[in-house]
């Protein structure tokens, strides 16, 4: 043979075993895959639990288990315990040959993609050893210049500190300390909290039974996790977002609570007044509502109220007026807000109607100074109903929590026998702390025997129960208005601890099942009329030459596969599309190498000599024009994220693997159909 | 079988015609494009968020439109995408960390009970996240544009880069033009689409290029016009086949590939034919008219051999 295509032939030989070895676990995995989706059909009609359910039971290793609370038939659940073994085994080597199969992407498999950022602002709040409002102002205004202009938050940070004059250690790290030094401590501290986050959000997200959840660090203070098959995105980010910072606090005696209501007061008089605004009370709206103290009631605007340009909130569709207890507007205009109903001890009512108003008053500078130090007013986490109406309640409590979640051993969820009348049969969160937090519990118990202790959640107040007595096991309970889920849920982020700073989405890309099947057939279908369509076509326009092309198009196309898999790259649907237009450019190497053949014929060349010139000629523009697509496809790949950069991936690959296609197995094609007889005629 | 035999057409001279053409058209588009004051861009670049919702039965607009306005969402984009029973809502530039998408989704939910609605895709961008793709986007192509340039620069002659550089323009821009009077989103995947007809003209652009080089060393007693004319002759059978059978399998893309790629298949449609066009008729001319001179000189003295 001539030019070494002894070895050519081997090298070919070699490539396609490997690709076959690479495809071979995917195909294995769809078969498997239809075997197990059997399985999971018979359990769910023996079970009445749904496919998420059962896979989940399949990943955490526990479905006898949940098998056995499902179904109370005995010959049923011996029946399902048989199925769910097989299903086991099966679960088991489809997920050893996963790791060699292609991956599909999140937009065919369903599934959710979300970014988020770890609130660097409110992480430092929590580090400074001393808040006052100058703090505040100062990290607002860092917030502000390092959002608009990305630049890195701690430069930010030494910049408005250094520009305004403050050192540093007055607010963080020790009082000897420099600048640098402290920022750079803030930094490790930061970097820490994002890696802790990190953790607490693993612990989370195993609690949901998707298959390979990915949670990755992006940058210095992103995390991206992608959850694939997941049905109730709400649920899940519900559970991931919540910082779930749980703390008992201790609620301020009535006298106390009168005290500051009283300065609050007479702070927002104060202010009012310095404003010069009227209190405009619209006497045509007379609001009827039945309420619960005997008090008469105004709708007013806030702006009435309060001044122009107060609307509460950001948004203007936000009903902006507020019920007022119009006997009191004048003399106490923070009263006014308030209501009180029965069953509230420490704590004041006021209508749902109220809250934004009263959270913007009790949180304007003024006000603040009019609360002592160690007092820190929150806010019921739910409304209560009465009478038709909601209420919220606000609470004056002890600043510093008594005990935290940090101490939490363990978190349970059971249904409530009923120490009130209107809990009975709800379900409660049961807490138990660890050793210490059990000894820290029982001295705060008993040295505040017959007080309200707060259970806050998040800032907002889950409970206020009364202290009874000294509580010596370390138990307690958390009620509240929640619902089954709800109340799971909690257990499930009280469990995996709280985050060290909140987080919030600023990227999510959500794809549903329904849409994902539908790219994939659409995907497919397109893939298979393109292919269909070239080949065809290149049959007609080189006949028997055309036909040798197409075999160089399909062996291209195992190629990409083999190599997908080989990378373990995850397919998407812009992936696919890749593969599509590749197969559409893939045979443009074959059409320059043809065109070039055939003109070399129109020369009187033989068919040997033209073939030979063809390839030689027409090789260097073939390698020329791919590189350069090659080149744009890297540039693509570099800067694009997901799906995008799926289909950078496959018309990459596509490139390299058409050229090895292109030119070498179709040359060798040639020489073998021209081997011992000369051919007198090409078919071209 | 053959749908070229040999041709002569003399490209050469009709390169004032078909620069002038291109360039009024792409004017048009650039005219469209800066009095709606910049690209339909999508949430992907703005920051928003965009919901496609199926209900199990048919649903006005006005009631969704009622429900979101209820929750402070007036303004949301609402509209019709497909059949009657899919609605995609579009809320534009939101504030960071608002959860817009879990608002919508639970008023959805409870106001439509009746009428189930299934969540087909949910998207949702923070502005800073916006910001950082565009300022990425375009680093990107600034990239992608100058990789080109120096590998044509290397691979040709500086002259050539700079033919392959103003073809690629003409296609983005003519793309963009299009994108702009039809008033098709700029997203995350017309941007990828972008690349690739980058990619895909340049591939065109380079096939021509190499015969034109390979022609300048074997006809030496030829003047460069005739040169080009004959070289892009040469490969105009190649050209036309090769953009016929990509310009197939986009078309099926196109057709088939669903809602999620349309305006992405879109994109590498027009830039098929657009690609196929510059190769010939601006990348080529581009060089011609600059190129004379100094391609002539530096080819004649064999200073760039085939490497």
């Amino acid at each position: 043979m001539r030019r070494n295509n002894l070895l050519r032939s081997i090298i070919v030989g070699i490539v396609l075993v490997w690709a076959a070895v690479q495809i071979y676990p995917t195909i294995k995995v769809a078969q498997l895959q239809k075997e197990a989706n059997i399985y999971s059909e018979q359990l769910q009609t023996l079970s009445n639990l749904d496919s998420d359910e059962i896979r989940a039971g399949l990943n955490a290793g526990d479905l006898p288990a949940r098998l056995e609370k499902a179904i109370e038939d005995e010959t049923k659940l011996q029946d399902a315990y048989a199925l769910a073994e097989k299903a086991a085994l099966l679960h088991d080597d489809i997920v050893k040959e996963e790791n060699h199969a292609i991956k599909r992407g999140l937009d065919l498999l369903g599934g959710t993609y979300l970014v988020y950022e770890v609130n660097l602002p409110q992480l430092t709040q929590n580090i400074a050893k001393k808040h006052d409002a100058r703090l505040d102002s100062l990290l607002a205004k860092i917030e502000k210049q390092s959002g608009a202009s990305e630049s890195d938050y701690f430069n930010t940070f030494s910049n408005v500190f250094n520009e305004a004059g403050i050192r540093l250690s007055l607010y963080f790290g020790k009082r000897i300390q420099k600048n640098d030094e402290i920022i750079k401590e803030l930094k490790e501290q930061a970097a820490d909290a994002v890696n802790r986050t990190l953790e607490v959000l693993r612990n989370r997200v195993d609690q949901f039974g998707v298959s390979e959840p990915s949670i990755t660090k992006q940058g210095d203070n992103r995390i991206i996790i992608e959850l694939a098959g997941i049905k109730d995105v709400q649920r899940a980010k519900e559970i991931i977002g919540k910082t779930a910072l749980l703390e008992f606090k201790l609620v301020k005696e009535p006298d106390v609570n009168m005290a500051i209501l009283q300065d609050i007061d007479n702070a927002l008089k104060a202010k009012l007044n310095r404003m010069d605004s009227q209190t405009k009370v619209d006497s045509g709206n007379d609001s009827t509502a039945t309420r619960p103290a005997a008090r008469k009631d105004k709708e007013v605007s806030v702006e009435s109220l309060f001044g122009e340009g107060t609307t509460i909130g950001d948004d203007s569709a936000t009903d902006s007026t507020v019920l007022v207890d119009e006997g009191l507007v004048k003399e106490n205009p923070f009263l006014s807000l308030l209501t009180s109903f029965p069953g509230s001890r420490n704590s004041m009512g006021l209508p749902a109607k109220n809250l934004q108003a009263v959270k913007r008053i009790v949180n304007s500078p003024e006000i603040l100074k009019a609360i002592p130090d160690n007092v820190k007013i929150h806010f019921s986490n739910a409304p209560m109903i009465i009478e038709e109406q909601e209420y919220y309640e606000m609470y004056f409590l002890k600043k510093k929590a008594e005990i935290t979640g940090k101490y939490l051993e363990e978190a349970n969820v059971s249904i409530s026998s009923g120490s009130q009348s209107f809990n009975q049969g709800q379900p409660l969160v049961n807490l138990k702390f660890n050793t210490e937090g059990a000894r820290i519990f029982s001295v705060v118990t008993g040295a505040n025997v017959n007080k309200q202790l707060a259970i806050v959640l998040d800032g907002k107040v889950a409970s206020a129960p009364n202290i009874s007595g000294k509580i010596p096991g370390g138990s307690a309970q958390i009620e509240g208005s929640f619902t089954m889920e709800e109340a799971k849920d909690l257990a499930i982020v009280l469990r995996a601890g709280a985050l060290p700073a909140p987080i919030h989405v600023i990227e999510e890309r959500t794809v549903g099942p329904s849409l994902g099947q539908d790219s994939v057939h659409a995907g497919q279908f397109s893939l298979a009329v393109g292919i269909v369509l070239v080949i065809i076509f290149m049959a007609i326009y080189y006949k028997i030459s055309g036909l040798i092309a197409d075999v160089a198009l399909l062996l291209n196309l195992f190629l990409i596969l083999a190599a997908l898999a080989f990378f373990h790259a995850t397919l998407t649907l812009p992936g696919i599309a890749g593969i599509i237009l590749t197969m559409g450019m893939a045979v443009d190497a074959n059409v320059l190498i043809f065109e070039r053949i055939r003109e070399e014929l129109a020369t009187g060349k033989t068919v040997r000599a033209a073939i030979d010139a063809g390839y030689d000629r027409a090789f260097w523009t073939i390698f020329d024009a791919n590189i350069t697509t090659f080149l744009t496809a890297l540039v693509l790949y570099q800067f694009g994220s997901g799906p995008v950069r799926g289909f950078a991936v496959t018309l990459s690959i596509g490139i390299l693997a058409s050229m090895f296609t292109a030119i070498v197995v179709t040359h060798l094609i040639f020489d073998a159909m021209n081997g011992k007889r000369s051919l007198s005629k090409l078919s071209i | 079988m053959q749908f070229i035999k040999k041709t002569n057409i003399d490209f050469v001279a009709k390169r004032r015609f078909a620069l002038i053409t291109s360039g009024v058209l792409i004017l048009i588009g650039m005219v469209n494009l800066i009095i709606k004051g910049g690209p339909d861009y999508s949430i992907d670049f703005l920051g928003g968020t965009e919901i496609h919702v199926r209900f199990s039965n048919e649903v006005a607009v006005t009631e969704i439109r009622d429900a979101l306005a209820k929750v402070g969402y007036a303004s949301a984009e609402i509209k019709n995408f497909g059949n009657a029973t899919d609605v995609l809502i579009r809320i534009e530039k939101q504030q960071e960390g608002s959860e817009v998408s879990d608002t919508i989704i639970s008023t959805l939910k409870d106001d439509f009970s009746n009428n189930t609605p299934t969540m087909l895709s949910v998207e949702s961008v923070g502005p800073k996240i916006g910001n950082e793709l565009r300022t990425q986007s375009v680093w990107a192509v600034i990239f992608a544009l100058l990789l080109i340039l120096v590998y044509v620069w290397l691979r040709f002659e500086f002259v050539f880069g700079i033919g392959a550089i103003v073809a690629l323009f003409h296609d983005v821009l003519f793309t963009l033009g299009i994108f702009s009077i039809l008033g098709l989103e700029i997203s995350l995947s017309v941007l990828a689409a972008f690349f690739t007809i980058v990619g895909y003209s340049l591939n065109d652009t380079i096939v021509v290029f190499d015969r034109i080089r390979e022609n300048l060393r074997s006809r030496r007693r030829d003047d460069f016009f005739t040169v080009i004319n004959v070289s892009i002759n040469q490969s105009l059978s190649r050209t036309i086949i090769t953009s016929l059978t990509t310009f197939f399998v986009v078309l099926v893309l196109y057709l088939n590939g669903g809602e999620v790629l349309h305006n992405f298949s879109f994109a590498l449609l027009v830039g098929v034919i657009v690609g196929t066009y510059s190769s010939v008729f601006i990348a080529t001319p581009v060089v011609a008219e600059w190129g004379y001179k100094q391609v002539q000189a530096s080819v004649k003295s064999g200073k760039k051999r085939r490497k």
